[in-house]
């Protein structure tokens, strides 16, 4: 099992949807509207760190409103 | 009152000078020596730190001022800030980055009393600027509101009447007036509408036209927003 946390930007103001639509990616565990230079954080949790990739860099970037993502592997 | 504002950058720093002209106390706190030095020059009583510390936000006398603005360019020293702050009892206000977070901190920011975002207002001015001429954008007050200032011309179709004889559209209202070269006042309703004189009106996006055309008098259609 792997978990990482992906630090999601947005461009649009539509919080709750993309909070929403972040929550729905599959291997996602919780997602977190927060203050500061990113708008999300997300938990992930899948089996292995190549699927990490699929989902931030494939699935939560794909969304509409989302410009960036920075994905921290847990080590330890 | 006592004010304490955080950054005394473009944003900061003129907000203290309006705030001190307008006779109230400032204190500064600014994490930059260069900004400090220039604050302190221009007479300013500036903190040197970093404002997301609070021990360096307490120094500030947090408990005796009334408000705080966070107005760096640092989202998140301004969010901690406003959060502080907040708990000392101060009323506080927020700048963002991106226009797109103005909605979010509304919604999800308790600890923030106003948000506010600069470059909306420069652009207005900038639109007023480019626009010239006889009706001024003064603020988006809600998302389908805009307070404008318009100026009589001599195309105007209320030209000579009086202002009891204006009729103006549903979800408009005309709030202050003022004769050519003079400051607005409450409107009278006797006084005439003469070339140069200035009308505020409060009114809907979609009747911005409408007022317009009947203030001013040009058949050019008024596009809302800034």
């Amino acid at each position: 099992m792997v978990r990482a946390y992906v630090m999601v930007k947005a461009h649009s103001g539509d919080a709750e949807r993309l909070r929403d639509e972040i929550l729905d990616v599959d291997g996602v565990e919780d997602a977190y509207i927060v203050a500061g230079d990113v708008d999300f954080i997300a938990t992930v949790s899948v089996d292995e760190t190549a699927d990490v990739k699929a989902v931030s860099a494939t699935h939560i970037q794909s969304l509409d409103g989302i410009e960036d993502t920075q994905t921290y592997v847990a080590m330890d | 009152m006592r004010f304490v504002i955080v950054g005394a950058g473009r944003v900061g720093l003129r907000t203290a000078r309006a705030l001190e002209d307008s006779g109230h106390a400032v204190v500064l706190i600014e994490r930059d020596p260069t900004k400090v030095d220039r604050a302190k020059a221009e007479g300013y009583d500036v903190i040197e730190g970093d404002a997301s510390d609070e021990t360096v936000l307490l120094s500030a006398d947090l408990h005796d001022a009334n408000a705080l603005g966070a107005l760096t360019g640092d989202l998140s020293t301004n969010f901690v800030a406003c959060m502080v702050a907040k708990h000392h009892g101060c009323r506080t206000v927020l700048r963002i980055d991106e226009e797109y977070r103005e909605e979010i901190y509304r919604k999800y920011a308790s600890d923030v009393d106003e948000v506010i975002y600069p470059e909306r207002l420069g652009a207005i001015v900038a639109k007023n600027a480019l626009l010239g001429g006889n009706i001024r954008a003064v603020a988006d007050i809600a998302q389908n509101l805009q307070l404008v200032e318009l100026t009589v011309t001599n195309d105007s179709p209320m030209r000579g009447y009086t202002l009891s004889e204006l009729e103006l559209p549903a979800n408009t209202e005309l709030l202050a007036f003022g004769k050519k070269g003079d400051a607005l006042t409450i409107p009278d309703d006797d006084v005439s509408m003469e070339v140069g004189d200035s009308l505020a009106i409060l009114a809907d996006f979609e009747k911005l036209a409408d007022v317009r055309q009947l203030v001013v008098g040009e058949a050019v259609a008024a596009r809302g927003g800034a």
